[in-house]
């Protein structure tokens, strides 16, 4: 069987793999939506991930980022039970409770291009549901390139 | 920025706010400042200083020696657990399955440093393992790695920390918290480049070599400015069209742009020559030599770098248009012998070449391990391939396979018994050549590949510098970890299966084991604190082990510092 993309979310849907107890116990990873983080004046990014009721999924669940740099998130826990923030960073991974129906906010620093897992990493919220994706888009700096031809990508 | 509004019936309360993930641990952040008065000239005369060990391969001369010798072949039965340093990682990482514990600590008046997989940086209590302050790089999940998520270790000088992360930057690191004083960008991610090797300090830069050899770079070295973190210079391993070593290279198309010869293993150095000695990695593709024909330098060679300028002043190939994945990265071990300045390399094409290291004029070839079939090098250096992937789809079986008689693990020379203590991997390997197109940030080895998982064997084979095996310690499993020895005339490996075994240096009777529990791919050292020898050893089994072991696939992966010294009765008379 083969599906286009456009056909996935009503494939995921249909066999209920988009949420809690369905097909599966939890809800398979990264079928969330996707969210764009804004850069601001001061070339801060910044974002707001949601914890949806009863779906121990992040809304988004893929962040995008133009670039890598500093990103400010505010966490807001919709749901009726307590989770937390697991959030790669240089120097240190940030942490933080995220009790029912809190929010707050943590600044993380991550290099680009490439993507990261955040998680809320208690009980088994990351095998539910509660894994999502920071995707950093952009290239490294000139001085850190190869000195030869452009070379041909997938 | 995509959003979903506030829920109105619900009043949100503010959730306590963030910290640091290593906050929630015992460390108390700080380390004793006795990093700031590592300098160059007390690595130059590291060996004067036993109790530390301040460089990547304990001296620049790496011979992995130390002239410690309370722990004695008399004495090492009794050896026992002195600490463990366990660390297990939260969340996703980068090569879940691969990722391995390749560490070699350096050890400064009784703190140890230390780096893990997936940018982790430890500072611990040398004496208890305490932990002191962590640092963690975050890690792209998706960064290419050929071999899996590992670092071989950090360098310490004027009180800084450096490490290289898998995403090919450069860190220095205050050595008393771990903060980030500079981070470098040094290589392009989407070329597939990373840096998984142990920093260099000479004079005031460090020296670092990329990765990336499976995925179609052109290879550097790179040397930093240990105060700010600017480039003073890069070498490239691959010459350009019209430089020296351009014509074993096609004269038309981009096969040098995509040849490798990266340098992912610290090289060597002597301030009299002023010269690095630094091991280069395979071409690319590895096993399509018909893409690439011509030598191929600077791929599987050791080059001797100025240090001051970063130009290859001379080279000596060890395998010449490469067809069989036989870098050179490993070590070069220096040493004299009828007052000749020479270098040790034992290859991966199971063949050592001691060389002149004053003008890298070839002094002695001699085989290290039982088979060979690939080919044949003469005494005098001539090279005959015999066995090799040619025609598209039709599978060869050769002896070593592609991770090598010897793997990147290192050798041990003791000037004591003036004899090399090498880990020996016998397997062999199958394989085919199938073509493929380059494209940037893809695996390009132009095969179909599969290591053997039985009829296999290792030894820690003994060898005097004349080549003469002196004596081996078999085992029956390949040995796939750097080797140490002590001025006590002990020999210390780690086995795949987990245990860490004691020989005697002028016998290889076997002394002393523990079984670790998980399986041996890294870099033992040892040290002292308050008057007591330590030796401690990561452990943490994994990386290419399907390149080298996969009959050992499924052995346990680990992470863990294992540190052992004599019982207190012990008496201590002759140590240091």
């Amino acid at each position: 069987m083969t599906t286009t993309a456009s056909e996935r979310s009503s494939a995921l849907r249909e066999l209920g793999l988009d949420g809690q107890n369905q097909a599966t116990i939890g809800r398979l990873l990264a079928t969330g939506n996707i969210g764009h983080a804004e850069e601001g004046d001061d070339g801060r990014m910044r974002a707001r991930i949601r914890i949806v009721p009863d779906q121990l999924i992040w809304d988004p669940s893929v962040l995008v980022l133009p670039h890598g740099g500093h990103l400010d998130i505010e966490f807001v826990n919709d749901d009726q039970n307590t989770h937390c923030a697991l959030v790669p960073s240089n120097g240190d991974s940030k942490w933080m409770w995220l009790p029912n129906y809190s929010r707050g906010t943590m600044s993380v620093t991550l290099d680009g291009p490439g993507y990261y897992w955040f998680s809320s990493n208690i009980g088994n919220d990351e095998g539910r549901g509660l894994i999502g994706a920071i995707v950093v888009r952009g290239d490294v700096p000139e001085s850190a390139r190869l000195d030869r031809p452009k070379q041909p990508r997938p | 920025m995509t959003d979903i509004q506030d829920r109105t019936d619900i009043e949100y309360g503010e959730a306590p706010p963030p910290v640091d993930f290593g906050s929630l641990t015992t460390a108390p952040g700080t380390a004793p400042p006795v990093a700031q008065d590592v300098t160059y000239e007390r690595i130059l005369d590291a060996r004067s200083e036993p109790q530390n060990w301040l460089t990547y391969y304990g001296a620049y001369d790496g011979q992995r020696y130390s002239p410690l010798d309370q722990i004695t072949t008399e004495n090492v039965v009794r050896l026992t657990p002195a600490w463990v340093f366990s660390f297990s990682p939260h969340g996703l990482h980068a090569g879940q399955s691969t990722y391995a514990f390749e560490n070699c600590p350096i050890v400064v008046e009784g703190v140890m440093y230390v780096s893990g997989w997936d940018g982790w940086v430890w500072a611990l209590d040398a004496k208890t393992g305490q932990l002191l302050w962590q640092y963690k790089h975050a890690i792209p999940f998706d960064v290419s790695l050929c071999c899996g998520n590992v670092n071989r270790g950090v360098a310490v000088a004027h009180g800084k920390v450096f490490v290289c992360t898998l995403n090919a930057h450069v860190l220095a690191l205050d050595a008393t918290t771990g903060e980030c004083l500079w981070d470098v960008t040094s290589g392009d991610v989407r070329a597939g480049e990373s840096l998984t090797v142990a920093p260099l300090v000479v004079k005031d830069r460090i020296v670092v070599g990329s990765s990336g050899g499976e995925f179609g770079v052109r290879g550097h070295l790179d040397a930093y400015d240990m105060e700010t973190g600017e480039r003073v210079w890069r070498c490239y391993t691959i010459p350009k069209p019209g430089e020296p070593g351009s014509e074993t290279w096609p004269q038309e198309g981009e096969a040098w742009a995509r040849g490798g010869a990266n340098g992912w293993i610290t090289g060597t150095f002597d301030p009299e020559t002023n010269l690095l000695y630094w091991g280069t990695g395979n071409p690319a593709p590895d096993f399509d030599g018909e893409v690439r024909p011509g030598d191929n330098l600077y791929t599987d060679s050791v080059i001797a770098v100025d240090a001051d300028t970063g130009e290859i002043r001379w080279h000596y190939q060890c395998t010449p248009h490469d067809l069989w994945d036989y870098d050179s990265n490993m070590e070069c071990i220096l040493f004299e012998q009828d007052g000749r300045k020479l270098l040790a390399h034992f290859d991966k094409n199971g063949y050592c070449f001691v060389l002149d290291r004053t003008n890298g004029e070839r002094v002695r070839i001699f085989p290290f391990v039982d088979r060979i079939t690939w080919g044949e090098i003469s005494p005098d250096g001539q090279v005959t391939p015999r066995i090799y992937p040619d025609k598209e789809g039709e599978e060869v079986h050769f002896y070593p396979g592609p991770a090598g008689a010897k793997e990147w693990t290192h050798a041990a020379y003791s000037p004591r018994t003036e004899l090399f203590y090498v880990p020996v991997q016998d397997t062999g390997a199958t394989v085919a050549r199938r073509r493929r197109e380059f494209k940037e940030g893809i695996p390009y080895w132009g095969a179909a590949v599969t290591v053997d998982a039985k009829d296999m064997a290792g030894s820690v084979s003994a060898f005097n510098a004349s080549g003469e095996e002196v004596w081996r310690w078999r085992n029956d499993l390949p040995m796939c970890a750097s080797v140490l020895v002590t001025a006590g005339d002990v020999v210390f490996a780690g086995t795949p299966s987990g245990t860490f075994v004691a020989l005697d240096a002028r016998s290889g009777e076997f002394l002393w084991q523990f079984n670790c529990g998980s399986g041996h791919h890294s870099s033992p050292i040892t040290y002292s604190v308050e008057g007591k020898q330590y030796v401690a050893v990561p452990v943490g089994w994994g990386a290419w082990v399907e390149g080298f072991l996969p009959g050992m696939m499924g052995g346990p992966h680990g992470q863990a510092m294992f540190v052992f010294s004599l019982p207190e009765d012990i008496d201590s008379a002759g140590g240091r």
